[in-house]
């Protein structure tokens, strides 16, 4: 999309070259037209409107949510039930028919009125667990609420309901995961199978399911975003105990450390985006290009290695790998819980296959492709010969900080070079940490310290002297 | 960071128009929420329309729920372990496999406690009487006796009877009357009805002579 930023600025610069001549009249127009600079100063105050009147029904709706559970007894049970039933469904309608409404005020109390439809039946939830004194946990009634609206967010194609939706379901995951955790270091084995443990169990594959056909339904980079991260967290929740406790399998470990960044890197929607695939609803508005997820799914990609490499720089993290922890007294694990992360193995290889075997690509994003891959490959082999065959925490701790290294310098050079801020501040946070890390929490001595800091700092200037000569002799041109 | 050089620039996200939309489109997935909100208590709907009453000894502890509000956590003397092992047919459920199992009681099985009304009719009534114990439904129960159903966890017996939702205004009321009747040994119990397929319900609370009925 983009961004209105942008057009603000373009704007700006295209009544400069106006008045300057670089451009006549009907050229502003041509660009006017395209860029639609006519509707920028409405957009501020109606999106503006739009968060406030957004804000306003969050606050009612938790405003009824807080009346449920305050269990007032003036009003009998009957008279509560029938009046938050009819409020829903009252709810629901005049938001419906408002937002039809081809007046744009309208829509967007309308809008708002959608979003308090959905708070209030998790209202109406909570409510009736209360009267018939229902005995199930609080995440069951977030994932069931979380379901509801989502039902509602893809009938509608609505984007707020959307991320609602996923915030809830998120939530009731973690719910899950926490009384999960909490039964395995109780005596008991047996876990209920019901249909929550069940959707907690495969919340990576159901996120997947449920959120990505819907990014693309409402054309949304929040949901996509959202949705990504909800399949990441969940994923590696759910092996952790294949990770960390009793019983770690070494490729367990590596599908946990490599498979975020291989995933989300290699995720390529250009037959989606480009395809003939939403023909079916293109026709109508032919117009539109239904954007491209792809620098999303990507951004998230570096990002989880940054995270990942912050960690495992340290030779904590790996000793902490080779340890087995012996508080878990549970004597079984559900193998099911690996089911999740061998098919999104699977759709990673098969992604990355797919990129190589395309060759029409742009060389830089070639060398960058390749540069992940190689990480990737070296995140997934480390680990497992770190836990299957011998501990080699300091070579791990060596080769993690080598590639945090080049990983950090990588961004901060594609961040100079393209002026992309995000990058370079992105790269430069990644080394303070490491380097705030080694210096202030490390327990080496402060000879070894002492060393460490020269060596990088001797290394850091021979790179850019080299690297300085090498533009000088390759690209005369840009130098 | 990474973007796709594109022939075209992107034209601006496109006003949807809801205008078009056809009413079924908001009904069909608020009929589904509406099924939803009905799933849950449907069942112990059922059972408070068809239960039979039953009266049960009780502990208490309590948390706070963002939706639902205050609630009291109960346990039952029959959720003590040591209370059912007493009883006939507690040998049936014992079982010798490779499972943790509570004193020979693999966790997670189902069983049923069979309850008996107590020969005096007081107020407050008096707490039913656990008198047998077996692992499927007894069908030969007379007419002053209710089967429960319940399932052994860790190290204790639950019977979804275990949240009792109370009003905020009344909460400290309750509370304080609560400790009250445990400091001074009175009687504290539940009032529960019991469906035929032996699964319960909580209906109201006697702490002593009061009685809370919400």
């Amino acid at each position: 999309m983009t961004s209105d930023k942008f057009r603000h600025q373009l704007r700006h610069e295209a009544q400069i070259w106006q008045a300057e001549g670089l451009i006549n009249d009907l050229q502003y127009e041509q660009l006017s037209q395209r860029y639609q600079f006519n509707t920028l100063d409405s957009t501020a105050s109606h999106s503006f409107i739009a968060i406030l009147v957004g804000l306003g029904s969050i606050l009612i709706g938790l405003g009824i949510i807080t009346f449920v559970a305050a269990n007032w007894q003036e009003l009998p049970r009957g008279g509560k039930v029938t009046l938050l039933l009819s409020l829903f469904i009252g709810v629901n309608i005049v938001g419906f028919w408002l937002w039809k409404h081809a007046n744009e005020s309208r829509q967007r109390l309308g809008h708002g009125l959608l979003l308090l439809g959905a708070l209030i039946l998790g209202a109406n939830m909570g409510l009736m667990g209360q009267i018939f004194h229902i005995d199930a946990p609080f995440y069951e009634l977030l994932l069931a609420w979380g379901i509801g609206v989502l039902a509602m967010a893809y009938s509608l194609r609505l984007t707020s309901l959307g991320v609602l939706s996923i915030i809830l379901l998120w939530l009731g995951y973690w719910g899950y995961w926490g009384s999960a955790i909490a039964q395995s270091w109780s005596t008991s084995t047996i876990a209920e199978i019901s249909w929550s443990s069940i959707m907690g169990q495969h919340m990576p594959l159901l996120s997947a399911v449920l959120f990505m056909p819907l990014a693309y339904w409402c054309r949304s980079g929040w949901i996509f975003a959202l949705g990504a991260i909800a399949i990441v967290t969940s994923l590696e929740a759910n092996i952790q105990p294949f990770v960390w406790g009793t019983f770690q399998k070494g490729w367990v470990a590596s599908i946990a450390f490599a498979l975020p960044p291989a995933l989300l890197w290699s995720y390529d929607d250009s037959f989606l985006v480009y395809g003939n695939f939403l023909r079916l609803y293109r026709h109508r508005d032919r117009h539109i290009n239904v954007g491209s997820f792809q620098p999303i799914a990507r951004n998230l990609a570096l990002f989880t290695l940054g995270i990942l490499f912050i960690f495992a720089a340290t030779t904590t993290f790996w000793q902490s790998l080779a340890q087995y922890t012996e508080y878990v007294t549970s004597r079984q694990v559900n193998q099911l819980l690996l089911i999740d992360a061998v098919i999104l193995t699977g759709i990673a290889i098969g992604q990355w296959v797919l990129i190589a075997s395309q060759r029409y690509r742009r060389r830089q994003q070639n060398v960058i492709t390749m540069v992940v891959g190689i990480f990737i490959c070296i995140i997934a082999t480390v680990t497992f010969w770190h836990i299957e065959v011998t501990n080699i925490s300091p070579y791990a701790t060596f080769i993690f900080n080598i590639m945090l290294f080049l990983f950090a310098a990588g961004l901060i050079r594609i961040g100079l070079d393209k002026g992309g801020r995000r990058a370079f501040w992105g790269g430069m946070l990644l080394l303070s940490l490491r380097i705030f890390y080694v210096f202030l929490l490390s327990a080496t001595g402060l000879l070894f310290k002492s060393l460490v800091f020269i060596l990088c700092g001797i290394g850091v200037m021979a790179v850019g002297l080299w690297f300085e000569r090498h533009i000088r002799l390759n690209h005369p041109a840009k130098s | 960071m990474t973007s796709k050089v594109k022939t075209t620039p992107e034209v601006l996200k496109p006003q949807q128009l809801p205008g078009r939309l056809p009413f079924w489109r908001l009904w069909l997935p608020l009929l589904f929420q509406t099924g939803i909100i009905l799933a849950a208590p449907a069942q112990p709907f059922y059972t408070q329309l068809t239960g039979k009453t039953a009266i049960l000894q009780t502990v208490p502890v309590d948390p706070y729920d963002p939706l639902r509000g205050y609630s009291q956590t109960l346990s039952y003397d029959i959720s003590q372990v040591n209370n059912l092992q007493e009883l006939p047919g507690w040998q049936e459920l014992t079982q010798h496999n490779n499972e943790p199992a509570v004193n020979d009681v693999p966790a997670g099985t189902n069983l049923y406690v069979t309850l008996e009304a107590p020969t005096s009719n007081t107020t407050p009534p008096s707490a039913w009487i656990p008198v047998r114990v077996s692992r499927d439904r007894p069908q030969n129960l007379t007419a002053n006796q209710v089967a429960i159903k319940g399932k052994v966890t860790g190290n204790s017996i639950v019977y979804g009877l275990e949240t009792y939702y109370m009003p905020e205004a009344q909460r400290d009321d309750i509370n304080q009357s609560i400790a009250q009747a445990q400091r001074d040994q009175q009687r504290f119990v539940v009032e529960v009805k019991v469906d035929n397929q032996g699964r319960a319900v909580p209906i109201s609370l006697w702490v002593d002579r009061r009685n809370y009925r919400f």
